[in-house]
């Protein structure tokens, strides 16, 4: 380019040439895409000029700063998403087996889902048999990680753990693979549900210790992984629970970044380094059918992400700013009325997430309202995400609706918003503070009532159930499985049986030893956990342990 | 009619099992308070005889239970304590994610009704009206 | 019920400590009828046992919370404690969520602590016109300690001040306007200030502006302390109990029936008023219409009108 020429925006070709180069670098081979009609789609579209600046400025392209376009060069077209569908029914047995038909359906990733009795943070011997393993599975020790786990190459694949604070799954399934002998650096996934302040506000089940308390173990889990397990993502913050709860798209993505602002100052206040600690930060997001209003969420928040880590925390290291996210298609828009429909709304749903440019999702199946979802609606929700995939050619072009009048304009309107929320929280003292006193959940709460209130007087249509009614035959609904008392009771009796054989003096030096980290200012709890599992400890051992010295966990609700 | 009813309606509004989502709970109780009934309102993951000792505390008409996951199985066992604590005159409501085979075990334990998602406000609030003023009707003298 | 029975089956059950029976009384005692009266008398005799401490402030304070640590207090202190937790009903619907037991939910399974939750039910002050009821009920079925929390709001402080032996006011630092939203009227009542929330970075800055505050209050026999607290970590309580007990003792000295008996005035002239009010709202008759005309006109002024429409209101009453 001639130095001496004044043409208009030289910024615009230094940027797309630099993009360009990215893209080729990272995108190895290439084809050539053409339609149907032949004509071949690029992998990006941008404007031809740029007067003002501001599509450089405000846009940008992908992988660049600000990031609103996407946090690669290539995008869906380069990788796609991982399709991690949550997996959990019965016993570890039932798991293992219903995981290697998802992957042979082409999941490429898994996550498990545990009992609800061990979101509690209670033993299967504690909990009545009627409600054992309908909804999850059953892991209370490291016999129960490793039979979920058999022959799933742990290091190999990645994996999603939704186990809440002090994260007994996660030390589970490390020392599994110790016992393996696979290295720890080799394994990668996140913690799911890491975020205890989202369960403190949203989703109560998951949260067992008192708010300080669980700080006190998230904390050193972080920096027991950054340390030992440097390529598992120790945090993933969690939106999908305060949107579930009710709060609005712009409200959810606020507040899930005034978590991560809480977090990183955590994190810095332990004397972590940002431009190290924030590379391991990912989110997690619920995705409703408002598609566009979906879609400007992503991409606004992508950008405020950025702008923040940048400016806020003053992080120079282009992969600490990457806004990776998993994101599931929204159950509470399905409905139990004519549940077929529900297909037609995860797939609108997941276009939404696939044009925000997630890096991970989850479709729901449409019989997610009417109990845990079989094994045929889960193979449909994975067909799903492929038909978009390979059929509707949604990954071919790197953020299409980029450059709409719509889109850019509702992204800056979703960012204003969003950017108020944060505020909101900054003046209460930050997330902690701020569901400390209920601000949170009061939000929340008045915004589920104002969406009850669209419903209920008609102004929210909803197909089915509001409008377009039909009678509907019950017995056309899938019958329910679930495990039967005798199953669920051979597990209980497993468990008892190994509970038995472990060694008691090792046992008890172990839990003691928990519980002098747990009252120490400067032991790190999560390093004790790992050594009470390896002795044999189980989830309500550790949990009780824990309740016992940081307090137990009553959420704060709001009547 | 026996006793003079509790004007307002009184209603307990609870979880009892594992789940902790309780955004369907929250509009409920703003339902009834709308309606003009006083509700009481918990934190869920309550036990038993927890449920028990709110109800004749509070000398409740009617309690309503919201339920995900599977913890609407436990409901017949409620029933059961609340006729041994002698409250069998209140009237037990479900609503959630029933799948049809239970709802007709929970109707056969004794719940008065089970509402679905997608029921309506009217249909709920008419309804649980109508069981406060049955469940004066059939509390013990005085 | 048989008119010929002194104490009806209720009374005697309520009187045994039986708690299905508390909970029953506790729900009809708004009513008027025969059988409610006689059931205030049977219990007559045996008031005046319990303690009944007020904890009011505005909301945000933590007050439930408070609550909640004090039960524990008290249940350390080898006392039962009873609760009546009032919160607003809606004064358009009449409807309200009570949620203050939530903060109190480890007592629910003690047999020595009963919890009530009560909506204020229309009267303004923001206390149940039977507040008072309550507390000798819940004095009648032997609980050591009654408590009565409410919103500070209206008129419900100065209520409290005739229900209360002892009254907590309880406030928290970064309230919006701190000690702002305190009223001075309750400063007026106020037997002890509690700061709750002591951890927050401007509690000691709210302990000071509350105690300059006392510092212009016409000094009496009693001298009001400023106590904090941490209702989270129950840390401060037992020198809040103990100042209760000290308050308390002071009471004894000077005799529970003059608490009872201007307890009783108020009950009589909030009731005497709100049947005033009712009746003149709704009196459609010529006589009442002229009286209005005639003040919306200034012929005559409102102590005349007042005179005027009350000598109406007597008529007909005695009418009736």
């Amino acid at each position: 380019m001639n130095k001496i020429d004044k043409t208009p925006a030289p910024v615009l070709a230094d940027s797309a040439a630099d993009w360009q180069r990215n893209y080729d670098k990272m995108i190895g081979q290439d084809k050539t895409i053409k339609n149907r009609s032949g004509i071949e789609v690029k992998p990006l579209y941008w404007p031809q000029e740029d007067g003002d600046g501001s599509y450089v400025a405000k846009l940008g392209f992908p992988g660049a700063d600000p990031m609103t376009r996407g946090i690669y060069p290539t995008m869906h077209r380069g990788r796609t998403w991982s399709q991690r569908q949550l997996i959990g029914l019965g016993r570890p047995e039932d798991f293992n087996e219903r995981i290697k038909g998802i992957l042979k359906s082409g999941a490429t990733a898994l996550s498990i889902i545990p009992c609800n009795s061990v979101y509690r943070g209670l033993d299967c011997d504690e909990v009545e048999p009627e409600i054992l393993g309908t909804c999850g599975t059953i892991l209370n020790t490291v016999e129960d990680m490793d039979i979920s786990l058999k022959d799933i190459p742990i290091g190999e694949i990645s994996i999603g753990l939704n186990d809440p604070n002090p994260f007994t799954m996660l030390a589970q399934m490390l020392i599994v693979a110790e016992n393996r002998g696979i290295s720890w650096d080799k394994i990668t996934g996140t913690s799911n549900q890491s975020d205890y302040i989202s369960h403190f506000v949203a989703n109560h089940m998951f949260y067992r210790l008192s708010l300080p308390g669980a700080r006190r173990v998230q904390m050193d889990t972080i920096a027991y992984l950054a340390e030992h397990v440097p390529n598992w993502n120790a945090l993933s913050i969690v939106g999908q629970h305060m949107q579930q709860a009710g709060a609005t798209p712009a409200q959810a993505m606020g507040l899930t970044l005034s978590t991560a602002i809480q977090y990183a100052n955590d994190c810095i206040e332990r004397g972590m380094d940002p431009e190290v600690f924030f590379e391991r930060f990912t989110f997690f997001f619920d995705i409703s059918i408002s598609f566009f209003e979906e879609v400007a969420k992503f991409r606004a928040g992508r950008r405020i992400w950025n702008t923040l880590v940048t400016e806020r925390f003053g992080v120079s290291n282009p992969r600490a700013k990457r806004f990776k996210f998993h994101a599931q298609t929204s159950g509470l828009d399905l409905t139990r009325q004519q549940p077929l429909n529900n297909i037609a709304r995860v797939t609108a749903q997941a276009m939404a997430g696939i044009f925000g440019g997630l890096q991970s999702m989850h479709t729901d199946g449409y019989d997610e309202v009417l109990s845990t979802p079989s094994e045929d609606s889960a193979k449909i929700a994975i067909s799903t995400q492929n038909i978009l995939k390979h059929e509707a050619h949604l990954c071919d072009v790197v953020d299409p609706l980029g450059g709409s009048y719509y889109v850019e304009e509702l992204t800056d309107a979703m960012e204003a918003e969003i950017l108020d929320v944060i505020a909101q929280v900054d003046a209460q003292g930050g997330m902690y503070k701020a569901v400390e006193s209920g601000f949170v959940q009061e939000m929340i709460g008045a915004s589920a009532l104002d969406y009850q209130d669209k419903v209920d007087n008609g102004e929210q249509i909803i197909v089915g159930v509001n409008a377009y009614q039909e009678e509907e035959d019950a017995s056309a609904r899938p019958v329910l499985k679930r495990p039967s008392p005798e199953h669920m009771q051979d597990q209980v009796d497993r468990f008892k049986a190994v509970k038995a054989a472990r060694d008691p003096r090792a046992l008890s030096k172990a839990l003691d030893a928990l519980r002098d980290a747990a009252k120490s200012k400067d032991q790190n709890v999560f390093a004790a956990e790992l050594d009470a599992v390896r002795a044999g400890a189980t989830l309500g051992e550790i949990v009780n342990v824990l309740r016992d010295e940081l307090g137990f966990g009553m959420p704060l609700v709001v009547a | 009619m026996n006793q003079v009813p509790n004007i307002p309606a009184r209603v307990l509004v609870t979880k009892i099992g594992l789940d902790g989502h309780d955004r369907g709970s929250r509009i409920i109780a703003a339902y009834f308070r709308d309606a003009g009934m006083e509700v009481i309102y918990t934190n869920p993951w309550q036990k038993i005889d927890a449920v028990v000792t709110l109800a004749l505390e509070e000398d409740v008409d009617v309690i309503g239970i919201s339920s995900l996951a599977t913890d609407h199985l436990l409901v017949p066992k409620l029933m059961k304590a609340l006729v041994e604590a002698e409250l069998a005159h209140i009237r037990v409501v479900v609503g959630g994610i029933i799948p049809d085979e239970d709802e007709v075990d929970l109707l056969a334990a004794g719940v008065a009704k089970v509402f679905h998602p997608g029921a309506a406000r009217e249909e709920i609030v008419e309804a649980v009206e109508k069981f406060a003023v049955d469940a004066a009707n059939d509390r013990p003298q005085d | 019920m048989s008119d010929t029975h002194e104490k009806s089956e209720l009374a005697v059950r309520l009187l045994a400590g039986q708690r299905p029976a508390l909970a029953r009384a506790i729900s009809i005692i708004e009513g008027q009828s025969e059988a409610i009266r006689r059931l205030l008398k049977a219990i007559q005799p045996h008031l005046g046992r319990a303690l009944v401490v007020g904890f009011t402030g505005p909301p945000g304070a933590g007050k439930s919370t408070l609550v909640n640590a004090f039960i524990a207090e008290m249940r350390k202190r080898g006392k039962t404690v009873a609760v009546a937790a009032v919160d607003p009903s809606s004064p358009i619907t009449g409807g309200a969520v009570l949620g203050d037991r939530i903060r109190m939910a480890e007592h629910t399974m003690d047999n020595g602590v009963f919890i009530r939750s009560l909506a204020s039910r229309g009267h303004l002050g923001g206390l149940s016109a039977s507040a008072a009821r309550v507390a000798d009920l819940m004095d009648a079925a032997g609980y050591d300690v009654v408590v009565l929390e409410t919103v500070g709001a209206g008129q419900s402080e100065v209520e409290m001040a005739e229900m209360a032996d002892v009254k907590i006011v309880v406030s928290a630092p970064g309230l919006g306007d701190d000690v702002q939203a305190i009223k001075a009227g309750i400063l007026e009542i106020a037997d002890i200030l509690v700061v709750n929330k002591d951890d927050l970075p401007l509690a000691s800055r709210t302990r000071r502006q509350l105690e300059s505050m006392l510092a212009l209050r016409v000094p009496g026999d009693w001298k009001v302390p400023v106590l904090s607290t941490n209702a989270v970590d129950k840390t401060g309580l037992p020198e809040l109990a103990d100042a209760i007990e000290r308050k308390a003792a002071l009471r004894q000295a000077k005799g529970a029936r003059d608490m009872q008996s201007s307890r009783t005035r108020r009950l009589l002239a909030q009731t005497a008023a709100k049947t005033v009010e009712d009746h003149i709202l709704r009196d459609q008759s010529a006589a009442a219409e002229a009286i209005i005309s005639a003040l919306q006109q200034s012929d005559i002024d409102l102590r005349d009108a007042t005179a005027k429409i009350l000598n109406l209101l007597h008529e007909s009453l005695s009418d009736e």
